[in-house]
């Protein structure tokens, strides 16, 4: 099989890292990840089935593992040498085609019992992702025994796959994962009817949250900060009422909210902020937009970053991080596991149309580096396309 | 002629010494003594009594010079450098009403019509406060009038003040037809005229009674009268100060006031006084209130109280309490800039 | 003896014509054969002695008392004078208010009169600066009366500060500021800059409220309005009257004191912009091209820095006061001799070059919006009984239009910019959708009542004072403008004035006869 692997060569992400921060998308040709034929996997147990990836996306925590400017917080959660991709849609070996639930969490490592988050069903919580039958890996996509989406072949355990329907396409079901991604970040905290919703940012993660927020909350105003013109139009298509320019936003949310300012803080604001980049720049400035007592929820994995932080403890803001996915308590009093919520909006919000370009394995520079730069290039998810590929 | 007097001393010396000294006295005689008239003044013949020439000081001191062009660019340098630096160390002042002069300003290469600035007057420093507060075009083409008997009593005092202020010596006790025919004469030419009504510094920090001759000059000329209010001067260098005492000032123009038609000189004499007085209540106050009292005569006087004595001296104080002087610390206006 | 406006047939011996582009100047030339230049009259000359005209209009005003015999000692006296907006640009010291007012008050004074407030009738603009009013009203006023809180600044948002005199027929609210409303007399000075100025726009609108403005100051009216620089023929002045009505019956007396001045427009050495082209002698043209060379190379912050620090030789041409409506014809009349120029028959193509400035951006930015108010609202009004371009004919306006505002002055306006253009740029859809929201806006309320913001309406009122060329034309292009501001204002940005002559034959069809609105100075057209 030929797979995309990531080893630990320190110089290698060394190198990764500066041509990173040169041109974003650049580690790919300079950092760890190479293009290899690797001998099979073997099953880690027994029930685990090999699975032969279709679509596998490029998702924002895969590129700055390939630019080499991951955090260091992820050293003992990953095993090496690793396959990334963790948006997978698959065919198995017995002609079903499945999107994969990437996380690795009890019943995966073969830990009985489970632990207490597993036990509840917040996948995304579980506290043995370095234990059990697995090497460590938070997720397929970062572990050395299951192989990952950027490869031919991979394994994987029954419990993470999910049968796509038969006339939901492979691009639709490869939005599957994050969707369910940005679902569980719209539902992280609660959101009363009418209130006020501001999404910093308008890549894969923004526009998804602003169809979540739409689908799955009573949210009044979703007001959406986007860059380039496609995030524009798609951002209002999947139901943000106001879509503006980032630096905008304080404006437009002072507005809609009829707040005063002290400076640059507002002094009322959005009721919740979801922040679907997370550098400083933007949690600083979700800090800024939101009411007292309101929410940040960082969505956008961030790494280590500054920020002045007497506006929350004076305003009493809550900054909350929202990660992966697992069960859902609707605001209807439902309750429903997180990846059937997203098939739901995939199928509405006809969320294939996100899939801008596919690539084959082995352009992977072009593909990553048209990923790291998409809302420039007018593009949204990029993905492998495996379908033709010859070692499969 | 006191400078041989060392000289024959030196020849006496010469004598006792001796030989040494007798080269010596050659070598003095050569030098000094062997310059004989023509080269010095003629020696008065016994007998003889030479008639007293004319004064060239005084009124009669000829300032033609200082109007020509040369003194004119030295007078610029002068005053645009040292005379402006010194004014703004010694009295700082600030200047109010300028925009009543617009009317007056000429058009695009035209020279400006003569004003007369009467200012009310307490120091030496009035002249060059005014030669500074006093707008272009006017500042180059103006003559200050100086009193003759003060200014112009020796050589030296009468060039400097001529060089340095355009000063023309006035008669201040009657205005003689000889300087106001040369004052008219001037403002015929386009010259602006500088002159303080008073006559002379007042004697006690209060003012004193205006003298006719501005309003005669600008009568019988044309010229408009341009009011002036220095505050603060008396305080830094008044009549009878030894030493400067720098403080700051406040130069105030107003309204200029053409002759009226058939008005005497002594109404228009009082005419300009009042217009100095109003003046005078708009600097130590505002212009609203200096309107209000103006229009009730209630304006207070520049000649100060009736009484006289330590009860005058006393008001003064509070008077100058009002004014610049009595301002001890700057206050800086601080305003938003937006841009 | 100036001579009067007249129009330029160009044909090919005609020098290229003078443009303004904001901070800078071009010239451009104009097809021949088919174009038409309108050149503005020349400045009339001015009252040689200005004080004793002031003096002489209070003594004897039109169908009213003169002023002094209309004052009582321990009367209430207010004093409103026009803000910022007028003269354009501000004119040399001393301001004509600053002449008037301080003979108003020395009448005052000599009555006796203590109770005096000097307001300035700002309506929604923004408030002005310290040195902008010792500037409009000079040292002396400003000191007597504004440590005493005797000069201040009209308050349109003030809960306290307004009084409501009740309704015209046509349901019109009337509500002016108080202390105006209960003053024994209210006297106004006016610079009548243009006809559209003065007569009871003056105190309906300088003194009132958005509740009271909005009733003039809408989509409707404007589009009523043909054009709102002839008062006959123009609704928003209509209801300036009716609510003028209201404001003799119930409110304060008025004694409304109008001046008109000459457009003698710039000093040295921007005097070249009044002239005809052909008459620029070596001097003008070495000025216009070191200038325009010059400024090329300005930062555009500096050049703003530059052009409004000019002080404008404006002279005052007449002077009358007493009751609002006489002395408001006699004004207008003033103003037509001025400025009126005949201009037989309509055009396809209005060219005209937009300068640095407007009414609402003295010392401060012309922004896109300010640049569409000025372009179509404005200059395209600048017109008596038709307008100079056709039904579907097509406007070619020349400014950068940087999308650049300033952050003080002109708060609402980046919202309205940023949020309200980028959903639509229909007038009246603005206003049902968005106008109570900005007008009712407390922040933009704060920043209008403490700081120096034009109230949250303003941007608004400037798109709607556009309203009627937006209806009216085909299309509006932008020579030089920065082409992304120039499409959010719903423009089509062009590079160079012969590419915006290709974009508007798409319009108006091959071989289009052009006019151009040559300013400086400011001139109406009289449409035949």
């Amino acid at each position: 099989m030929r797979a995309l692997r990531i080893d630990r060569k320190v110089a290698r992400f060394a190198s990764a890292r500066v041509a990173g921060m040169l041109a974003p998308g650049s580690g790919a040709k300079w950092g760890p990840l190479e293009l290899d034929d690797v001998p099979a996997i073997a099953l880690p147990g027994e029930d685990w089935v090999r699975i032969h990836p279709r679509l596998s996306g490029i998702c924002g925590s895969d590129l700055s593992t390939v630019d080499g400017v991951s955090s260091r917080y992820f050293e003992p959660l990953v095993s090496f040498p690793f396959t990334p991709g963790h948006e997978v849609v698959a065919d198995t070996d017995d002609g079903r085609r499945v999107v994969l639930e990437p996380v690795l969490g009890c019943v995966t490592r073969g830990i009985d019992p489970a632990c207490p988050a597993c036990a509840r069903g917040e996948l995304g919580n579980c506290e043995r992702l370095a234990f059990g039958i697995l090497d460590a890996g938070l997720q397929t996509g970062f572990c050395c025994d299951t192989g990952g989406g950027w490869g031919t072949e991979m394994v994987a355990h029954p419990s993470q796959l999910h049968d796509v329907p038969e006339d939901l396409s492979d691009e639709a079901a490869v939005m599957v994962e994050p969707a369910a991604c940005a679902i569980h970040a719209a539902l992280r905290v609660p959101i009363t009817p009418g209130a006020t919703v501001a999404v910093i940012g308008a890549g894969t993660l923004g526009l998804l949250t602003v169809a979540a927020l739409r689908a799955f909350t009573p949210a009044g105003q979703i007001v959406t900060a986007a860059r380039y013109p496609h995030q524009i139009r798609l951002a209002k298509e999947l139901g943000a009422s106001i879509v503006c320019e980032s630096g905008e936003l304080s404006r437009v949310v002072r507005r809609q909210t009829a707040s005063m300012a002290y400076g640059d803080q507002l002094t009322g604001g959005a009721d919740v902020v979801l922040d679907c980049v997370g550098d400083s720049a933007t949690i600083s400035g979700a800090l800024q937009i939101v009411r007292p007592r309101g929410s940040v929820v960082v969505v956008g994995m961030p790494s280590s970053v500054k920020l002045e932080l007497t506006t929350l403890w004076h305003r009493e803001t809550s900054l909350v991080g929202a990660y992966a996915y697992g069960t859902e308590h609707l605001a209807d009093g439902r309750t429903a596991r997180t990846f059937d919520l997203a098939f739901s909006l995939v199928r509405e919000a006809r969320l294939e149309r996100l899939v801008s370009v596919t690539y084959p394995l082995h352009q992977y520079e072009d593909a990553i580096s048209h990923a790291a730069n998409a809302g420039r290039r007018g593009a949204v998810k990029v993905a492998f396309d495996l379908r033709h590929d010859r070692k499969r | 002629m006191k400078g041989s007097q060392p000289l024959r001393e030196m020849r006496l010396a010469g004598r006792a010494i001796g030989a040494r000294g007798r080269s010596m006295r050659t070598r003095a005689k050569r030098s000094v003594g062997s310059v004989g008239f023509p080269y010095r003044a003629p020696e008065v013949p016994r007998g003889v009594t030479v008639p007293e020439l004319p004064s060239r000081l005084e009124a009669n001191y000829e300032t033609a010079w200082a109007r020509e062009a040369p003194a004119r660019a030295v007078r610029r340098l002068l005053q645009a450098g040292p005379l402006r630096l010194f004014v703004k160390i010694v009295a700082d002042p600030e200047i109010a009403g300028l925009d009543r002069l617009a009317d007056f300003r000429p058009a695009k290469n035209e020279d400006p019509p003569a004003l007369i600035f009467t200012p009310n007057h307490h120091s030496h420093l009035d002249t060059g406060l005014c030669l500074m507060a006093i707008p272009e075009p006017w500042r180059s083409k103006i003559v200050v009038g100086a009193a003759a008997d003060y200014f112009f009593t020796t050589r030296i005092s009468a060039a400097s003040s001529a060089l340095m202020l355009n000063a023309i010596p006035i008669d201040r006790e009657s205005l003689s037809r000889k300087s106001s025919d040369f004052a008219k004469q001037l403002i015929d030419e386009g010259w602006s005229l500088l002159l303080f009504p008073e006559g002379g510094r007042s004697p006690d920090g209060w003012g004193q009674p205006f003298k006719g001759g501005a309003a005669y000059l600008s009568a019988s000329t044309g010229a408009p009268i341009v009011p002036v209010y220095i505050d603060g001067a008396g305080a830094i260098f008044g009549k009878g100060m030894k030493r400067l005492k720098p403080g700051r000032t406040k130069v105030v123009f107003g309204q200029p006031l053409p002759p009226v038609e058939g008005e005497n000189t002594r109404r228009f004499n009082e005419r300009i006084e009042l217009a100095v007085t109003e003046l005078g209540d708009e600097a130590l106050s505002d212009w609203w209130g200096a309107r209000q009292r103006a229009a009730e005569r209630r304006n207070p006087a520049l000649t100060g109280p009736e009484y006289r004595g330590w009860r005058r001296q006393w008001a003064l104080s509070e008077h100058r309490k009002l004014g610049k002087a009595g301002q001890r610390t700057r206050q800086k206006r601080t305003w938003p800039k937006f841009d | 003896m100036p001579r009067p406006g007249f129009v330029l047939e160009v044909d090919r011996s005609t020098p290229p014509t003078l443009f303004w582009r904001g901070e800078n100047f071009s010239l451009e030339k104009l097809p021949a054969g088919r174009s038409r230049v309108i050149y503005a009259p020349e400045p009339l000359p001015a009252i040689k002695d200005v004080d004793a005209a002031i003096r002489h209009a209070l003594a004897n005003p039109i169908d009213s008392d003169p002023l002094k015999a209309l004052m009582f000692s321990g009367m209430k006296l207010t004093i409103a004078f026009d803000d910022i907006s007028l003269p354009l640009p501000k004119m040399r010291r001393p301001d004509i208010r600053q002449r008037v007012i301080e003979a108003v008050l020395d009448t005052a004074a000599e009555v006796g009169v203590d109770d005096v407030h000097i307001i300035a009738a700002l309506a929604l603009h923004r408030r002005m600066t310290e040195d902008e009013l010792r500037h409009a009203l000079g040292d002396r006023v400003y000191d007597a009366f504004a440590p005493r809180g005797q000069l201040y600044q009209h308050d349109a948002e003030d809960p306290n500060g307004m009084t409501s005199l009740g309704q015209t027929p046509h349901g019109e609210d009337v509500e002016i500021n108080k202390r105006a409303a209960e003053s024994d007399l209210l006297v106004y000075v006016n610079i009548n800059m243009v006809a559209m100025d003065g007569g009871w726009k003056s105190t309906a609108t300088g003194l009132s409220s958005y509740r009271s403005l909005r009733h003039h100051h809408n989509v409707n009216t404007m589009r009523q309005s043909r054009s709102f620089m002839d008062q006959h023929r123009s609704e928003l002045h209509h209801s300036n009257w009716r609510m003028g009505k209201v404001l003799k019956e119930s409110g304060p007396r008025i004694f409304q004191i109008e001046t008109t001045i000459n457009t003698d427009t710039f000093p040295a050495p921007f005097e070249f912009l009044s002239k005809r082209e052909w008459e620029w002698g070596a001097k003008e043209r070495a000025t216009y091209l070191a200038t325009t060379k010059a400024l090329n190379r300005t930062p555009v912050k500096l050049a703003r820095k530059i052009f409004h620090s000019i002080e404008s030789p404006h002279q005052m041409t007449s002077i009358q006061c007493g009751e609002v409506e006489a002395v408001h014809k006699i004004t207008t009349e003033n103003v037509w001799k001025q400025q009126l120029v005949e201009v037989k028959g309509q055009t396809d193509i209005l060219t005209m070059g937009i300068p640095f400035i407007s009414p609402y951006n003295v010392h401060s930015i012309m922004n896109p919006i300010l640049v569409a108010c000025m372009g179509l609202g404005y200059y395209f009004n600048m017109y008596k009984g038709k307008p100079l371009v056709r039904e579907g004919g097509v406007v070619i306006m020349t400014h950068p239009t940087y999308p650049d505002f300033h952050p003080v002055h002109h708060p609402s306006y980046i919202d309205f910019f940023e949020q309200v253009l980028a959903d639509t740029t229909d007038p009246a859809v603005i206003e049902a959708k968005y106008e109570k929201q900005f007008a009712e806006d407390e922040w933009y309320k704060h920043l209008y009542r403490t700081g120096y913001a034009y109230h949250g309406v303003h941007p608004f009122y400037m798109w709607y004072w556009a309203s009627h060329a937006m209806a009216h034309l085909g299309r509006t292009i932008v020579v030089g403008g920065d082409p992304r501001a120039v499409r959010r204002l719903g423009f089509t940005p062009a590079s160079t004035m012969s590419d915006a002559f290709e974009i508007a034959q798409d319009v108006v069809g091959p071989s289009p006869t052009v006019t151009h609105l040559h300013t400086p100075p400011l001139m109406v057209a009289d449409v035949s």
